[in-house]
């Protein structure tokens, strides 16, 4: 947790790219992935999204994969679900376990299949905004789209809140773990009661003087953003053109297509 | 309890989404209300957003091995009320779909229920029941953040096993089985975890009042006789 992606984000040499082209190919990715009835489609869309992130983005390549390992294992457990108790059909690997029969049927698999390789293409496509696109870029854009506008506000300060705390958790878990406040069961949940106890007190007086210091600077709830105009560059409209209709292609020729 | 993007096959993500978007909507109504009444309320919520965020960052020691982490907007619900938490709750499931990808945007509408509307709602029930009852505060406290862990856990079950029922085709027979499979597998980690989070939470709450329980007092939370009982100077 130490490193939050955004700080890759602001050194990524797409960041100075158009947010509005690189959130239609993220939702374009996530939409065509959920709705894809084919492992290949959404395993193109994850291919494709990891290469412009790595290649095109810069982001580091070891980085990446451990990145995609933590929510991969996540998937894994709730897709071995689906395997084992979904379908109807040939069964493919039964075993007894405590008295249970267990048992892979082809179209349980299938479906298992398909599931976490959604999974897997949404993930890419959510690291490639994460990684490429600094939230404060994002918020231009939510302000733009008519969101209300006490929601941006409040956005805004707890995107700002989240690094001072995060700071201010790292540094008094440091503290807790060498007087040994870890070193148990027992003694963890003390400390982490006290650290929590103490990040909310300290919250909340340093919302009361961002108050204060706030007002003092004819603050009226409104705060304004400096918007930095980026037209697209026929390049990237080329590319995305050529992505969307590889994928859009793919998608129609493999939609009846079973893999096991 | 995040539900990973793209586990959600078409119907149930637009779904989920149609029964969450009103009550953000009104969640965003009640809060716009409190910050015209009281202005110098904003600051403050968003101190509360960033501290679910940090809260529920940090890696939690599991009994079995495995590393979880705690929701915090059991607290949330305790502090601000059920409908505020909801948006707070909206906020930081962005922030976490987009820095961490922990959990997704298409799966936003079925996590923002079960992790920012039920959960919280349980837990904000069961806080005002118990306080009604006259029950020890941090036991309440203790209750009603491990029954709204569970209650978020549990939805999530019912949401991915209304999104895969057993036997393809959506009855209620199929629904049960693959219910009570997602269920149990959860349980595992979720049963303890919940109880941990209700004693951290406790703790948390112990902490505050000892150090600073004005704040409860000034929000509403607890009343001035009960925090004099607790510190134990009846006055």
């Amino acid at each position: 947790m130490t490193n939050i992606l955004d700080d890759y984000a602001l050194m990524s040499p797409l960041r100075h790219r158009n947010t509005w082209l690189k959130l239609v190919i993220v939702c374009f990715g996530l939409l065509v992935g959920v709705s894809s009835t084919s492992p290949i489609t959404p395993l193109f869309i994850a291919l494709c999204m990891s290469f412009t992130t790595i290649a095109l983005g810069r982001a580091p390549l070891k980085l990446y994969l451990k990145l995609l390992l933590a929510p991969v294992g996540f998937a894994l457990t709730g897709v071995i679900i689906i395997a084992f108790f979904s379908g109807s059909g040939q069964e493919l690997l039964s075993f007894e376990l405590a008295g249970y029969l267990f048992s892979v049927r082809a179209d349980g698999l299938e479906l298992a299949l398909l599931v976490l390789s959604r999974s897997l293409s949404g993930m890419c496509c959510l690291y490639f905004l994460a990684l490429t696109t600094p939230m404060i870029e994002l918020f231009a854009v939510l302000k733009a789209s008519r969101f209300p506008e006490s929601f941006i506000e409040l956005s805004m300060l707890i995107y700002r809140y989240i690094f001072v705390f995060l700071d201010m958790a790292l540094s008094i878990r440091y503290a807790q773990t060498v007087r040994l406040g870890y070193s148990n069961f027992r003694r963890s949940i003390h400390s982490l009661g006290m650290l929590a106890s103490t990040l909310f007190v300290r919250s909340w007086e340093q919302g009361d003087k961002l108050f204060l210091a706030m007002n003092s600077r004819c603050y009226d709830g409104k705060m304004t953003l400096f918007e930095v105009q980026r037209p697209v560059g026929a390049i990237e409209l080329l590319l995305t053109s050529a992505y969307f209709l590889s994928v859009l292609a793919l998608f129609y020729f493999t939609r009846n297509i079973s893999i096991v | 309890m995040h539900i990973m993007e793209g586990f959600l096959p078409t119907p149930w993500w637009q779904l989920w989404f149609v029964v969450s978007i009103p009550v953000i909507a009104f969640g965003i109504y009640k809060m716009n209300k409190l910050i015209n009444e009281k202005r110098e309320v904003l600051p403050l919520l968003a101190v509360a957003g960033a501290f679910i965020f940090v809260l529920s960052s940090l890696k939690l020691p599991s009994v079995v091995g495995s590393c979880s982490h705690p929701t915090g907007t059991g607290v949330a619900a305790i502090m601000f009320g059920p409908a505020i938490t909801a948006v707070l709750g909206t906020i930081v499931l962005i922030y976490q779909a987009i820095f961490l990808a922990h959990g997704g945007l298409t799966t936003l509408g079925a996590n923002v229920f079960s992790m920012g509307i039920l959960g919280p709602v349980v837990a904000y029930l069961v806080y005002k029941a118990g306080m009604k009852a006259n029950l020890n505060f941090y036991l309440v406290v203790f209750l009603a953040t491990a029954l709204g862990d569970w209650a978020t856990y549990v939805t999530t079950s019912v949401q991915l096993a209304l999104a895969y029922p057993a036997g393809d085709v959506l009855t209620f027979a199929g629904f049960m089985s693959s219910f009570v499979k997602f269920a149990g597998v959860f349980a595992v980690t979720q049963v303890p975890l919940a109880i941990m989070e209700g004693a951290v939470s406790a703790l948390l709450f112990k902490y505050v009042v000892n150090v600073k329980s004005d704040i409860l007092v000034e929000m509403n939370v607890l009343e001035d006789s009960v925090v004099r009982k607790l510190r134990g100077n009846p006055a």
